[in-house]
């Protein structure tokens, strides 16, 4: 394998963690921000707004990967 | 890099498997200005690559394809020299185009080097100022019904503008930042931050147009101004002193040469991770959208294409979603960001002023 085939390999392995971790991220926050406004339905825009945040927050690292991929897969 | 530029990147040429062997300077200016189209029988997996290219800055004008018309060249280099388009600026001599890897640039003839400042007018900057025009247009319109008729509710566009409006007053800047004299002295500052990146993030969305946001350039500028607007801002509610104070991070004054450094970086990684935050947002949807393009030039049938146009109008979907989302978390997170940086030195106005409308 020459260096472009690793930069390749190293993108599309360095996307699949990285949806996995972001995945796996999100998943567990949508599971815990759902089951606090189904305890109290009343704060539930405010558990909306933190989540929105702190999804985008997990979101940031998994762009932070994606770009990094993205400039090994136009290397 | 070397004084002879031509050689020097067909060198470069011949080891990058993407681009052609034979690269005159002819060529490179050609493909500067638009990527050539994929012809048959060609590598189907440049198709992709030609299609990242137009994720990229331009030139001159383009609107999908088509050129609109040239942008003037400005570069500053032991003098100013002006030019009304790209051929201009190589036939003078002084410029040459250089190719690395793909990635085409002006360089200067005498030193292979680029200009020291590229002040150039190019496809991204002409789409911000639609997006400056457009916010301005939008606003003088609603300043100028609120004007006209004094203390009536608002109707139409008037309407329309000042729900945003008053969502991120109330939403955005009031709940996050303490003190409520900096909060509505920020205000401004907000709101144009909020309306500029919608305005440009949405701009993107416009088949052929181009999204200013796509480029990492545009979005380190606003994290700056951030970063600056977010630090200005706590010196002068909480004080220089404070602000000092707050590099130890609350700890004694003997873990200063562990704490200092990390509240540094702590202070630099905010803004850059708003501009990555935004840069890639804007440019993964993008990314994707050509991506599931590009699958139908890969395969060459027609079979492909009802599926690709429902995938690609459910993408452009999520994108109009992730405009929307992406300009309120740059607003929101710089909101906290700036309310961290106060930190308990506000005036303590808030707590019953959230809950008050």
């Amino acid at each position: 394998m020459d260096a472009t085939a690793l930069a390749f390999l190293a993108a599309g392995l360095g996307a699949g963690f990285t949806v996995f971790g972001a995945g796996m991220g999100i998943g567990r926050l949508a599971s815990a921000a759902l089951e606090a406004s189904g305890r109290q339905p009343e704060a539930a825009g405010d558990i909306r707004t933190t989540m929105i945040i702190a999804a985008a927050l997990i979101e940031g690292v998994a762009m932070f990967a994606a770009v990094i991929c993205l400039l090994l897969a136009i290397k | 890099m070397a004084s002879n530029v031509s050689i020097d990147s067909q060198l470069l040429a011949k080891s990058d498997g993407y681009q052609n062997i034979e690269t005159t300077e002819q060529q490179a200016l050609e493909s500067l200005h638009h990527e050539p189209k994929p012809e048959e029988g060609g590598d189907r997996g440049e198709v992709f690559m030609q299609l990242l290219g137009k994720l990229s800055d331009h030139d001159a004008f383009y609107f999908g394809a088509y050129k609109i018309c040239d942008l003037p060249k400005i570069y500053y280099d032991e003098g100013l020299d002006v030019f009304m388009n790209t051929e201009q600026a190589l036939a003078s001599g002084k410029y040459l185009v250089e190719e690395h890897h793909g990635h085409k640039q002006i360089v200067k003839a005498s030193t292979g080097m680029p200009p020291a400042l590229d002040l150039s007018i190019t496809n991204f900057v002409l789409f911000q100022w639609f997006a400056i025009f457009i916010c301005a247009f939008l606003f003088k319109k609603v300043a100028g019904a609120y004007k006209k008729n004094p203390g009536k509710a608002p109707k139409g566009l008037q309407n329309a503008i000042e729900t945003v409006i008053l969502y991120v007053r109330d939403e955005i800047v009031r709940p996050n930042i303490p003190s409520r004299k900096a909060a509505d002295f920020l205000l401004p500052y907000f709101m144009s931050l909020f309306f500029f990146i919608l305005a440009m993030n949405l701009l993107g969305l416009i088949p052929g147009a181009h999204t200013p946001t796509g480029a990492i350039a545009v979005t380190a500028t606003l994290a700056v101004t951030a970063f600056f607007v977010i630090n200005i801002t706590a010196m002068k509610v909480s004080g220089v002193g404070a602000w000092f104070h707050h590099l130890l991070g609350g700890a004694p004054w003997w873990l200063a040469f562990i704490m200092v450094p990390i509240e540094i970086i702590g202070l630099l990684v905010k803004p850059f991770a708003l501009t990555i935050r935004l840069f890639a947002n804007m440019t993964a949807g993008h990314v994707i959208l050509l991506s599931l393009l590009g699958v139908l030039f890969f395969f060459n049938s027609v079979a492909l294409s009802p599926a690709i146009t429902a995938f690609s109008l459910f993408i452009y979907a999520l994108e109009l979603l992730v405009a929307f989302i992406q300009a309120y978390l740059f607003t929101i997170l710089t909101s906290i960001f700036v309310g961290l940086a106060i930190g308990s030195h506000g005036d303590h106005e808030h707590g019953h002023e959230q809950h008050a409308h």
